[in-house]
């Protein structure tokens, strides 16, 4: 049976490594907080996010695509690529009170749920540890974003098509090509390439 | 330089990061900016270590650094810091374990620093202490955005212009073969790149 929004939440804090027992009523709070979850299709763009949204996302169910716009080649290209049971948020309007540059799109069909910025700050007041828990939310998805990187710097895309199967095998198996040849920073003719050379087929 | 100048500049640079209301909260802050100590860095000195088991927070004063992520037993260059920057481990200040980077000074520096401990007196204690971490915290999480965006850009020349974007000195920091590897492309390709950038019309405007 698919886990409830309750469970999700509460195994994605537990899993943080800022996390001790004695958040529990946090946590609590938290999940108390967030609204029922909404669907959303595949191909949809969330528009929920549109400026000058500030809240916290939960992504319950579905894979979403997060996007931005390529100042190099004027187009909207693959920023990252999210897995379920994780946090997103507009980083621009939360951070800094700007208009967003990012906007995410439904990969497949997903379920996703807020935990609106007010009542972040009326958790907060009261339960001032969710700011460790922020802190410790925040420098796990700098983790991710470090650990791509070097495979974004590997100069062969063989090694990059081998990197995303090992250690992101869950994107590897769900993504189609255009959009693997995105997340790994190679052109399409060069992923195909790499398959041909290899003779491998992506699944 | 004398030492209120540095103060005054550190206190610039933490001011950056907090919303300051009050009087107080200047005072508060100034005191902090004064409990930094500062340090002289000669090129190949470590920031922090692999090895560190106590974190420090960091301030450039002058200088520039490189921080590492390793990949097995294999040192990968992350990212740079230079003047007017905060450095930090998020392991050691966040979590107190052992940082999985460490950061070597590529030429002579200035650095204020003050420990982890005496920086959670501050972020427990005082209202605007939540504030520093987190705006700190966030502010780094937008430079691997950027460097994400450096790298997810296919051409070689795209790559270039977007690390200079973001570290102007990139090109005269580290060797070329280095620099290769940062930018994930072969060495053959970096020189092609500059040698087009050299030629080009942004040659009056990048020193290859």
């Amino acid at each position: 049976m698919a886990k409830t929004l309750e469970q999700l939440v509460y195994d994605f804090f537990r899993g943080l490594p800022a996390y001790t027992t004695d958040m529990e009523d946090t946590v609590k709070a938290i999940i108390d907080g967030f609204d029922q979850p909404v669907i959303k299709k595949k191909g949809a763009i969330i528009t929920e996010l549109a400026p000058p949204n500030k809240d916290f996302w939960f992504l319950c169910d579905g894979y979403l695509k997060e996007i931005y716009k390529n100042p190099f080649l004027n187009e909207d290209a693959l920023f990252n690529f999210i897995p379920p049971s994780n946090v997103f948020v507009n980083e621009d309007s939360l951070f800094y009170n700007k208009r967003p540059q990012h906007y995410y799109k439904a990969y497949t069909d997903v379920a996703i749920a807020s935990l609106s910025n007010e009542k972040f700050q009326k958790i907060k007041s009261k339960y001032p540890a969710i700011i460790k828990l922020y802190l410790s939310g925040t420098a796990e998805i700098q983790k991710n974003r470090r650990a791509r990187l070097l495979m974004l710097r590997m100069s062969n895309t063989q090694d990059r098509i081998d990197w995303v199967r090992n250690r992101r095998g869950e994107l590897y198996k769900i993504m189609d090509r255009v959009t693997l040849a995105q997340y790994i920073g190679v052109s399409r003719a060069s992923l195909y390439r790499a398959f041909d050379k290899t003779g491998k087929s992506q699944f | 330089m004398s030492y209120d100048k540095d103060y005054d500049i550190i206190y610039e640079g933490l001011a950056q990061h907090v919303y300051l209301e009050t009087s107080e909260d200047v005072q508060v802050l100034r005191s902090l900016a004064k409990r930094f100590s500062v340090r002289i860095f000669k090129e190949g000195d470590a920031l922090w270590e692999l090895s560190a088991n106590s974190g420090q927070l960091h301030f450039i004063l002058s200088g520039a650094f490189a921080e590492y992520l390793m990949d097995g037993r294999v040192p990968h260059l992350l990212r740079f810091y230079s003047k007017n920057r905060f450095a930090y481990s998020e392991d050691l200040i966040l979590y107190s374990t052992r940082p999985a980077t460490y950061t070597t000074c590529l030429v002579e520096a200035r650095v204020a620093s003050i420990p982890a401990g005496a920086l959670a007196e501050y972020l427990m204690k005082e209202k605007l202490g939540g504030q520093l971490l987190t705006s700190l915290i966030e502010l780094s999480m937008t430079e691997y955005r950027n460097t994400t965006y450096e790298m997810l850009q296919t051409s070689g020349i795209h790559r270039i212009h977007a690390a200079i974007e973001q570290f102007p000195d990139v090109l005269n920091l580290i060797p070329r073969k280095e620099l290769a590897d940062y930018l994930g492309i072969s060495r053959a390709s970096l020189f092609r790149s500059l040698k087009q950038l050299e030629h080009g019309k942004d040659a009056g405007t990048i020193s290859v």
